[in-house]
């Protein structure tokens, strides 16, 4: 997969040096994946392995379960049945909580406080994670949001949101990226964010999981597709 | 990494307190909602001046706790389900964003008490012979229903209805806190009478704690 | 699932005995003398304070219940944490509403703000919120566990009500039976009063365990239906077919 380049990837800061954690060992190790969501099925039996330094793009129709998929890849939705690791860790066990804090997700809805500006979010997630407030600057000059950054949430367009979400997950940088339709609502400019955002955690030997109907922008990222279906793979 | 519990107390409660200044619904909505209460209450009852002086302390402390539930309940109960999981995959341990919560909520509770407390006592000529022990009561009622706004509004986080049922929850769960702080100031109460209601106060206030800290995680993963 | 576990809960001696008891007490309250100032009215206490006791009874029921699902995550407490609930909050409001009949002809009103009657008044107010809070949860799992905590929190209402009328100057009448130095009664009227406890203690001993066997056929539904597979979520959506057009447009 080429590294991409332009105006945003270059005025970002060097990157992070690879995890010196990286073994060859997946960092997401779905097996017989089944969620129920009390009588209905919204998964059923699904298998997914992510290995190191891969972008996977999983695509399917409304209703397929792809957000599922990725909350529980997340930790978030625990499965009812079937096993499953993130960085080796069980995704349903009491462990799940020490792992959590390698993963970015960026969901179709802004994980935004919308009555906050776009520069007080982020100063939030910095100082939970103890750093610098100087890094959230300079992130939201890297996505193009300087001139808005004081800007509150509710202010601000849906594409904004999401670039502030990118900045966020840039500075951040976790090891495992989940983005859920992360091409909706951006310019052409801003989609550079989605490939550089996932060209980066991939050369850091992380590893991405894209979910989305677009096909086409995402093909650019990913390194191999999986198309899901019923609640299963195809 | 995940930084230790105090920072990320004080981020959440950084983050709240921030939101309440952006948005100024606490200041500009909801304490003078209270004051309004009690301008309203003696049309309703009739102006006999010994009559609300006598019933004035009583109802300023039931406007706390009806109105106090809105701030306390508030910023939980309207959380959506993409900010909380931001917050758990932020590492934030649960019991750090319970205190967090409750310690911004309990700020505001403060605030909302002095200020709309002010409004009561020149309205019902209120007699604060007792004062010194609102140092310890006022923060203790704050504290006390911020607590419970907090863990209730964890209790009804992600329901459909939560909430219209937050506040119902709360309301009736809150009479523990209006016994300790009307009955240890009541003026016909004698001095040696006030501690064991204050310490019922307390006592309260230790036990929501408790309860708040043990069951966060656990509530935090339920759907 | 065997039919067994499907059936209406079977008859059982718990039944018969309170219905039984019932009659016997009912016997005794009506055979007893009137009350010296209140006159025939005051035989309501029999009913009033028995079933005030059975409400306890029944919240009780629901702490204990709430504190093992916690320990144990079995749904069979969650299951009798419900059921003492439910029987509370019904046996609260017939406390409230005999009380108010009895209130009428000796107060002069149905209604007074004395702290026993606006606690027990509250008291229902929290337990019908623990069941709206139950209302509101789908997920049966879920369910349990966020009423296990709420129903640890509610407990603190009953010693609020039981103690009021001690803590307070109040027009209600001091506790008769559950006091330190004993029942403060005569003998006639002490058996009549005992009789009522008796009888409405096995009534809602019956009414807890029936509730209990519905809450179990309920839950043994929703597992049956959980562990089926059920509908697929996604099912629900097909492609659209818009008018005018011989194919269907794909998704």
């Amino acid at each position: 997969m080429s590294q991409v380049r332009g105006p945003i990837s270059a005025s970002f800061p060097s990157d992070r040096e690879a995890r010196t954690d990286v073994t060859d060992s997946p960092v997401v190790a779905l097996d017989d994946i089944t969620v129920r969501a009390g009588a209905s099925t919204i998964l059923r039996g699904v298998d997914l392995v992510v290995a190191p330094g891969e972008a996977v793009g999983v695509f399917g129709s409304n209703g397929a379960g792809k957000t599922t998929l990725l909350r529980v890849v997340a930790t978030l939705w625990e499965p009812s049945s079937g096993t499953g690791a993130v960085f080796g860790t069980d995704i349903a066990g009491p462990g799940r909580y020490d792992v959590r804090f390698r993963i970015g997700m960026i969901g179709h809805i802004p994980a935004l406080y919308p009555e906050l500006t776009l520069r007080e979010n982020l100063r939030f997630v910095a100082r939970v994670r103890g750093i610098d407030d100087g890094e959230v600057d300079r992130v939201l000059t890297a996505v193009g949001l300087a001139n808005a950054a004081d800007r509150k949430v509710v202010d601000c367009s849906h594409g904004m949101q999401r670039r502030s979400e990118f900045a966020r997950e840039m500075m951040l940088e976790p090891d495992l990226l989940l983005l859920d339709e992360p091409h909706a609502a951006l310019d052409p400019s801003a989609v550079e964010l989605v490939n550089h955002l996932a060209a980066r955690v991939t050369a850091r030997r992380g590893a991405v999981l894209i979910v989305s109907h677009d096909l086409e922008r995402a093909g650019d990222v990913v390194s191999r597709t999986e198309r899901i279906e019923g609640g299963r793979f195809a | 990494m995940t930084a230790p519990l105090w920072p990320q107390i004080k981020a959440v409660t950084g983050r709240d307190l921030s939101r309440e200044r952006r948005s100024g619904e606490v200041a500009w909505v909801t304490i003078p909602f209270g004051a309004i209460a009690l301008l309203l209450i003696p049309l309703a009852v009739g102006a006999d001046i010994p009559l609300l002086r006598r019933i004035g302390p009583g109802l300023f402390w039931a406007v706390v706790m009806l109105f106090g539930i809105l701030i306390a309940v508030r910023r939980t109960a309207a959380e959506t389900g993409a900010q909380r999981d931001l917050v758990a995959l932020l590492g934030i341990d649960p019991a750090a964003g319970f205190a967090g919560k409750a310690v911004a909520s309990a700020v505001l509770l403060v605030g909302f008490e002095l200020i709309v407390g002010v409004v009561a006592v020149l309205l019902y000529d209120i007699d604060l012979t007792r004062w010194p022990w609102l140092l310890v009561i006022v923060p203790g009622v704050a504290i006390g229903l911020a607590l419970l706004g907090t863990l209730t509004s964890s209790i009804a986080a992600n329901l459909d209805s939560g909430a219209a049922l937050i506040p119902f929850l709360v309301a009736p769960l809150s009479v523990p806190l209006l016994l300790g702080a009307t009955q240890a100031l009541d003026p016909l109460r004698p001095s040696n009478g006030i501690l064991p209601w204050v310490m019922l106060l307390l006592a309260v206030d230790l036990v929501l704690a408790i309860a708040g800290v043990l069951t966060a995680r656990p509530l935090q993963e339920t759907r | 699932m065997t039919s067994t576990r499907m059936d209406a809960v079977p008859r059982s001696w718990l039944d018969v005995a309170a219905i039984l008891a019932v009659v016997v007490a009912l016997g005794f309250a009506f055979l007893s003398p009137p009350d010296s100032s209140q006159g025939e009215v005051a035989r309501l206490f029999y009913v009033h304070l028995p079933v005030i006791l059975g409400a306890y009874l029944a919240f009780l029921v629901n702490f204990v219940a709430s504190a093992l699902y916690l320990g144990s995550r079995n749904l069979r407490w969650d299951h009798w944490a419900v059921s003492g609930a439910e029987v509370g909050v019904v046996l609260t409001g017939l406390t409230l509403g005999i009380g108010m009949l009895w209130a009428k002809p000796t107060w002069g009103v149905f209604w007074t703000w004395s702290a026993r009657l606006t606690l027990t008044a509250i008291m229902f107010f929290v337990y019908l919120g623990y069941l709206t809070l139950r209302r509101a949860t789908n997920d049966q799992r879920s369910r349990a566990f966020r009423s296990a905590i709420f129903g640890m929190l509610a407990i603190i209402q009953i010693p609020l009500v039981h103690f009021s009328v001690s803590i307070w100057r109040d027009i209600h009448q001091q506790p008769t039976v559950l006091r330190p130095d004993g029942a403060q009664m005569d003998d006639v009227l002490r058996n009549a009063l005992l009789a009522g406890i008796i009888a409405y203690g096995l009534v809602t001993a019956a009414l807890l365990r029936r509730r209990y066997h519905l809450a179990r056929i309920q839950s043994l539904v929703d597992l049956e239906l959980e562990q089926g597979g059920g509908d697929l979520a996604g099912e629900a959506i097909s492609p659209p077919t818009l008018p005018g057009d011989q194919s269907e447009v794909s998704s």
